[in-house]
């Protein structure tokens, strides 16, 4: 036993020594040699390189499937009028959840700019947020209702307009954009007001954008009835089918009309009247704008309900 | 007696091997058990994968972020692909003036989802025309069933009353569908995830992307239920789920909304007998009487930053108020709303 417990520290060193210099050895010949990676591997880079291959093939039958695109498709001309459409928003509960189903619709629409503009004195970072991971086109404005035009409450929805000043700053920069950029095919173009809390059908866009002065269609689930539409005879409107006030200038719905950009720009006065009694708002930025004869019915001459629906949404 | 000399030597040799023995076990024993829990994604030895880059084990590659732009293109729906897991969505829905408006809004939104298959299963004796018209014109992949619920299961018109929870036996049927169509032992069919989707809740689509990885049952807050701004399960610092941040009867078994969890197809085929509970399940009991067949809470995989994300809103319609019809019906009811 005492001669085998003859270890000197010497040796120790010595044998670290050695078992260090062959591990440099082999540590300098393993560099620069390509390894077998099937144990160091790590799965996610595998996964990675996989979905990065069928992203590739997906983009090639993407592009594949464009020329086999029906025939009409490709008559389209590049200048196609671009929808503008102004919703006027607000915090509370609801708010992302609407704006979220929204964007989703209007991602499907091609040249949609959306004008979403809050009702705050500053932009609030909930909706910038939203607004920038989108992927639409859009202008992010906002201007506070003045105190008094403000639901309180406990106020029913009905009691006061809403979004009236909203609209008008939607309106107020599309005019001054406009005036930026002279050119004839730069007011082509149709403004819609799509309020955050309706339904839209991916139907209605290309039914508004050939909107000469102003186009109208039904709208369902509004005015206490089943849908309120204009009543059309001989390819124009001669009155509108509607529960509540049918006496109105114009007795429809926001969602239910859509204003040719060139007609905006030309009466440079025209917006909504916040004042206006309940129901009204429409008929006064309309009333300016065009006469009942001029307006161009939409949607099969306004017998389908295929668009917009009002109602409120609760949580 | 060994000296103490001896013992020092024997240390200084022993010690550090089991430092480098120590080190070296916990780093290699990590990724390979990475590499055993995400089998999913297919064996190591699949040679059908024409796609891996030969790489040599150099560190750089874990830097470089391919940005890929995509440009958005009008085609809908997505095209399909071989790889990703497909979601089966099951929805309820019954006829009700809001119903063709609901079904747009979620058919917007799923248009966006790649892989989506959409089983839309109507409360009603007969598929009606309004739904079928619908599904055709969106385009979407879907199955169209129907089942009635018999009168005296059927809500008053009132959703406050929780004795008879509704859309139970449509979501049964969609997924005694399921087990019909898939079968657990084909190894080769899509990996699939069922996901209970109302017609009147908003979804964000990042959701669907969450769920996708879904291994056996994996859960995320919702927006808008149990009288809160959203109820949300308790994940601890380990990631697993412990309990359930709710106000309303948080002792339930899975305190959970219907839109708060998706399960994988395999362990809904793997386990035919789980459906949900149709007669005496109490208010907000639905969901636990079907998962406590399927899953333990240990079992449950938090989604959504570790459920710190709300990705879906329980957003209810208000009826809207019809008084103008009056008794004989204002408007054509003919013109389908």
């Amino acid at each position: 036993m005492a001669t085998r417990m003859k270890l000197k520290l010497k040796t120790v060193f010595v044998l670290y020594f050695m078992v260090s210099l062959m591990g440099l050895i082999y540590a300098l010949m393993q560099l620069g040699q390509r390894c077998d990676c099937a144990e160091h591997d790590m799965p996610k880079d595998r996964t990675i390189s996989r979905l990065r291959g069928e992203l590739h093939r997906l983009q090639e039958q993407m592009r594949k499937a464009e020329p086999t695109k029906p025939p009409q498709k490709l008559a389209v001309k590049p200048a196609q009028p671009t929808i503008y459409v102004i919703t006027p928003t607000y915090t509370r509960f609801v708010q992302k959840a609407e704006l979220t189903r929204l964007a989703q619709t209007f991602l499907h629409v091609p040249q949609l700019h959306w004008i979403l503009v809050e009702d705050s004195p500053h932009k609030t970072p909930l909706v910038s947020g939203f607004l920038a991971s989108s992927g639409l086109a859009y202008t992010h404005l906002h201007t506070p209702t003045p105190r008094d035009r403000k639901l309180q409450e406990g106020d029913p929805s009905w009691l006061k307009p809403r979004g009236a000043e909203q609209r008008n700053e939607g309106l107020r920069w599309l005019r001054e954009d406009r005036r930026g950029q002279p050119g004839a095919d730069t007011q082509l173009g149709v403004v819609y007001f799509a309020d955050d809390d309706n339904t839209y059908s991916l139907q209605l866009f290309e039914e508004m954008r050939g909107t000469l002065r102003v186009s109208v269609w039904p709208v369902g689930l509004v005015g206490g009835m089943r849908y309120e539409r204009p009543v059309v005879e001989g390819g124009k409107v001669i009155r509108f089918h509607t529960g509540w006030r049918p006496s109105r200038p114009f007795p429809l719905d926001m969602a239910g009309f859509a204003v040719s950009l060139k007609l905006v720009i030309a009466n440079q006065d025209a917006c909504f009247d916040g004042d206006a009694p309940m129901g009204f708002l429409e008929s006064s930025f309309l009333q300016g704008l065009v006469t009942m004869d001029e307006l161009e019915p939409k949607a099969e001459n306004c017998t389908k309900v295929c668009v917009g629906w009002g109602w409120r949404l609760c949580g | 007696m060994p000296k103490r000399r001896d013992i020092l030597a024997i240390v200084l040799i022993v010690l550090p091997w089991t430092l480098l023995i120590t080190v070296w076990h916990q780093s290699a024993i990590n990724p390979l058990l990475a590499a055993r829990k995400d089998d999913r994604h297919g064996s190591r030895r699949d040679s059908r994968n024409t796609f891996t880059l030969k790489k040599p084990c150099s560190f750089e590659n874990k830097n470089i972020v391919e940005v890929v732009r995509t440009e958005y293109v009008y085609s809908r729906p997505p095209p399909w692909s071989d790889i990703l897991p497909t979601l089966h969505v099951v929805t309820p829905t019954y006829s009700r003036p809001v119903q063709k408006a609901e079904l747009t809004r979620l058919a917007n939104t799923f248009l966006h989802v790649p892989n989506l298959h959409w089983i839309l299963v109507e409360d009603s004796q007969r598929r009606t025309p309004l739904v079928t018209r619908l599904l055709r014109e969106t385009s979407l992949n879907y199955t169209h069933l129907n089942v009635e619920t018999p009168r005296n299961y059927k809500l008053r018109g009132d959703t406050r009353d929780p004795r008879i929870p509704r859309g139970t036996m449509q979501r049964n049927l969609a997924l005694r569908w399921l087990r019909e169509t898939f079968s657990f032992n084909n190894r080769h069919s899509q990996p699939g995830i069922v996901y209970f989707a109302d017609d009147d809740n908003t979804y964000s689509l990042e959701l669907f992307e969450e769920m996708r990885s879904t291994r056996k049952v994996s859960v995320w807050p919702v927006a808008f239920v149990g009288g809160l701004r959203y109820e949300s399960p308790k994940v601890n610092t380990l990631g697993k789920v412990y309990g359930w941040k709710t106000v309303f009867d948080p002792h339930r078994p899975f305190a959970i909304d219907m839109a708060g969890f998706a399960v994988n197809l395999r362990l809904i085929l793997f386990k035919p007998q789980a459906y949900f509970k149709l007669r005496g399940v109490k208010g907000g009991y639905q969901e636990s009487s079907l998962l406590r067949e399927l899953v333990t809470l240990n079992d449950l995989e938090p989604k959504a930053a570790n459920c710190t994300k709300v990705l879906v809103w329980h957003t209810r319609t208000e009826k809207p108020v019809l008084v103008n019809e009056g008794k004989k019906g204002f408007t054509d009811s003919n013109v389908e709303i």
